[in-house]
């Protein structure tokens, strides 16, 4: 079967651009979730999130006219393009899968917002041309020339990961030998209103697997890999991050927002990814957990990690104690937060976590990044309407 | 060189499974039900589109759709588990469960399941937005917030029908449908399941409707000549809007042969691909050099198709495009002088994101009586494309 390698990254986080900006900010423990700035929170018990720096936002070289997630995307695709040393030719053969949930809803937000306030039509109308996810890909297919397959994958928080997943199939399959695969999500006041409808967002940044754990916080970020044939990268000299070895995903079909109790169809997407992998559960040294704070997933993940792994087999950590939940994007940057702690011998810590959940039977790199050099990591995903996805990468 | 295929007999390929399909269900404007209610409506060949009825359309420049009847839908529906479902939900789940009614299915963890949607639950983002609007932080709900991420049908869905392995939903202009074929069909090959519940789903909301009128994105799209839905025709003016669910069942082979399960078709091509093209433009001046389509149609041009669903919905610049790569690509079956465009059933069911898994379902039904393949075609503005073959069952 052919392998797949990935050969480019690219990363817009609340650190700001760059991968490197990036993993400096999760090596170093940096907790980015501050006061909200760019929507009004008036009201609200929770309001503050993980923002993509004003000053990175203004440096992206695209059109402002474009959607903040438009242009978060094209920033990391371009990098991650770059990174990888693609040639037009390359790019007019690769495949284009973008994870997404809230589009350009925050520009479709603000026309709304004035059009029920005016009580009369708004010239902002313009901003739902680019309000549904499939902006994001139609956006870096045009802009960047990729030519191959072309999809836009919704599958809520685990959406990120997905794209990676199909992404390596359609090499793995032959149809392409490169695709271009990454997440965004801008912050936007439906998803900031949605989850605190639904009480799920802390006052303080969030504090993943800890006792006192009282929710998630938001996040935005845009993150993209170049995923690529192997014997094709190795030939052409490409940079080699690490080696996708396999994904699984399943749906717990048991409730809507709630993940299943005993995270049935967690502990399934995680076997199947290791089975697709062709590792044994032993094998694998690091796991990046969806970790997001909540007190319901944080339990079950737990629970689930324990039937796979067994109580402390392995390292433990959540990116989004220091970047927020980024939704969409959250799938890729945490694959990439795995990729580099691999790379680095280095894992990122679970930032915030002061006291351990004694539910939670684990080494969860509290505060200080440790290093430990790990050959094998699994990154996890789990979404609204059960959606878990696992994958699982070899060191480059 | 395809994103998935099946090729009988052909060394190396033999390890993928081959993928057919067994059953389909259908909400749509024309018919609910599936394969005999669906082949009937498909014989039948009535427009559906007509003036909107759900909803004032006044102010409005476009006035007509096709709209399922509340009645149809509302029979399908278990009072019980349904009932708090939006709409656009209950549209996928009573479609999924007569897909599987028809194939003769269950649920658990071997069953996944693909949807494709144009514009996903905009109702329900609607609904949540006025009422903070209109009282604030307070009247936020959060039952309704769900709803507002678009892989809610396919997790309503999924949590009906216990279908436990992938769920993948896909956002896309035109050809939604058509894309969740080709990605469950996909899937099936790749392991992740060995039957899958593939279709498109979209409805009818009053916001989204008038949206898209004042875009310019529905017929009379410039403001000029009657409104209808008219594909490849030299007055074709935008296209006509409907909705509704339309579901197959794609499974594999070996496994639909083993409990005896009715072969429809065969899925046995798959591709998709992309012009890459400026946002929500169509470009009928541009080529598609390097997509898996115009490889694959290049390996089929000396076969020829005699049959050929295509996307066509009335956008003229979306159906001199198609028109014009397939008269490029396939100039033997669609270059000749007098060669008719591909058959449309934009006409009779109006633009939705179920739209291409009815082509899909057509192409099967003729394909199995004819005894002959059938192309289906689709491009959407933004470049996207995809092509299925479809053959008679083995």
């Amino acid at each position: 079967m052919t392998r797949v390698v990935i050969s480019g990254l690219g990363v817009v986080s609340p650190y700001g651009a760059g991968t490197k900006a990036f993993w400096e900010g999760i090596a170093a423990g940096t907790c980015a979730i501050r006061p909200i700035t760019l929507i009004d929170t008036e009201g609200f018990r929770c309001r503050i999130a993980a923002e993509v720096p004003a000053e990175a936002v203004a440096a992206f070289d695209s059109s402002p006219r474009r959607s903040r997630a438009d242009r978060m995307a094209l920033a990391a695709a371009r990098e991650a393009i770059a990174d990888a040393h693609l040639s037009a030719e390359d790019r007019a053969g690769a495949a284009l899968l973008v994870a997404a949930v809230g589009g350009g809803m925050l520009e479709g937000e603000a026309w709304y917002w004035e059009e029920a306030r005016m009580g009369r039509p708004s010239p902002r109308i313009r901003a739902l041309r680019s309000i549904l996810p499939a902006s994001h890909a139609e956006t870096v297919g045009h802009r960047l020339g990729l030519g191959g397959p072309k999809e836009t994958i919704i599958m809520a928080c685990a959406s990120g990961a997905a794209a990676i997943a199909l992404g390596a199939d359609l090499i793995r399959s032959g149809v392409v030998p490169l695709a271009v695969v990454g997440g965004v999500d801008a912050l936007t006041r439906i998803c900031f209103m949605g989850f605190n409808a639904l009480k799920l967002l802390d006052t303080e940044p969030c504090r993943p697997f800890d006792r006192d754990r009282r929710g998630m916080s938001i996040g935005e970020a845009a993150a993209f890999l170049v995923l690529e044939d192997s014997e094709r990268c190795r030939a052409r000299g490409g940079p080699m991050y690490g080696e996708f070895l396999g994904a699984g995903m399943t749906t717990d079909a048991h409730h809507v927002t709630a993940p299943h109790p005993e995270g049935e169809g967690m502990i399934r997407a995680m076997t199947a990814a290791l089975n697709a992998a062709g590792v044994p559960a032993g094998d694998i040294g690091y796991v990046n957990a969806h970790g997001t704070g909540t007190p319901q997933n944080d339990r079950v993940e737990a629970s689930a990690l324990r039937r796979v792994f067994r109580e402390g087999g392995v390292l433990v950590s959540s990116t989004k104690s220091m970047v927020g939940h980024t939704m969409a994007a959250a799938g890729t940057i945490e694959a990439i937060a795995t990729l580099l702690a691999l790379q680095h011998s280095l894992i990122p810590p679970t930032a915030n976590l002061r006291q351990l959940d004694p539910d939670v039977p684990f080494d969860c790199v509290p505060g200080v990044a440790r290093p430990t050099p790990v050959e094998v990591g699994l990154s996890n995903s789990f979404g609204f309407g059960g959606q878990n996805v696992s994958l699982v990468f070899r060191k480059g | 060189m395809s994103a998935w295929s099946s090729e009988k007999g052909e060394g190396g390929r033999g390890e993928r499974p081959r993928v057919v399909i067994t059953g389909m269900g259908s909400v749509n404007a024309c018919t609910v039900g599936g394969t005999e209610a669906v082949a009937a409506a498909l014989a039948r060949g009535r427009p559906a589109i007509a003036p909107v009825r759900a909803f004032a359309t006044d102010g409005c420049r476009s006035h007509l759709a096709a709209e399922v009847e509340a009645s149809m839908l509302s029979g399908l529906l278990n009072r019980e588990t349904d009932r708090r479902l939006s709409r656009v939900c209950q549209l996928a789940v009573a479609a999924c469960r007569l897909a599987a009614a028809d194939a003769r299915i269950s649920g658990g963890p071997e069953l996944g399941i693909v949807v494709g949607s144009e514009f996903g639950d905009l109702r329900s983002t609607e609904e949540f937005f006025s009422a903070f609007l209109r009282r604030g932080s307070a009247a936020l709900s959060p039952l309704i917030f769900p709803n507002t991420v678009m892989n809610t049908m396919a997790s309503a869905a999924a949590i009906a029908l216990d279908a436990r392995a992938a769920s993948v939903t896909i956002n896309q202009a035109t050809i939604a449908g058509d894309l969740a074929v080709v990605r469950a069909t996909a899937l099936v090959a790749e392991g992740y399941a060995t039957t899958m519940l593939a279709g498109g789903v979209d409805e009818l909301s009053p916001p989204l409707y008038r949206h898209l009128a004042a875009l310019g994105a529905l017929s009379p799209m410039q403001g000029e000549g009657a409104e209808g839905c008219r594909p490849y025709a030299p007055d074709h003016n935008g296209p006509v809007l409907g909705e509704g669910a339309t579901f197959v069942v794609l499974e594999e082979l070996e496994s639909a042969r083993a409990r005896g399960a009715t072969l429809h078709a065969e899925v046995t091509r798959g591709v998709w691909g992309n012009i890459p093209t400026a946002p929500h433009t169509a470009q009928p001046f541009r080529v598609d050099v390097h997509s898996p389509v115009r490889r694959f149609l290049a390996e089929l041009a000396p076969g020829l198709p005699t049959c050929c669903y295509g996307s066509g919905n009335g956008d003229p610049r979306v159906d001199d495009w198609e028109v014009a790569l397939l008269q490029r690509e396939l100039p033997e079956a669609f270059g000749r002088a007098g060669s008719r465009p591909p058959r449309s059933l934009a006409p009779q069911f109006g633009q939705h994101g179920g739209l291409g898994v009815l082509r899909v379902v057509a192409a099967a039904l003729d394909a199995a009586r004819e005894r002959r393949p059938v192309l289906v075609h689709g491009i959407a503005r933004g470049g996207c494309r995809t092509s299925l073959w479809i053959e008679p069952p083995p």
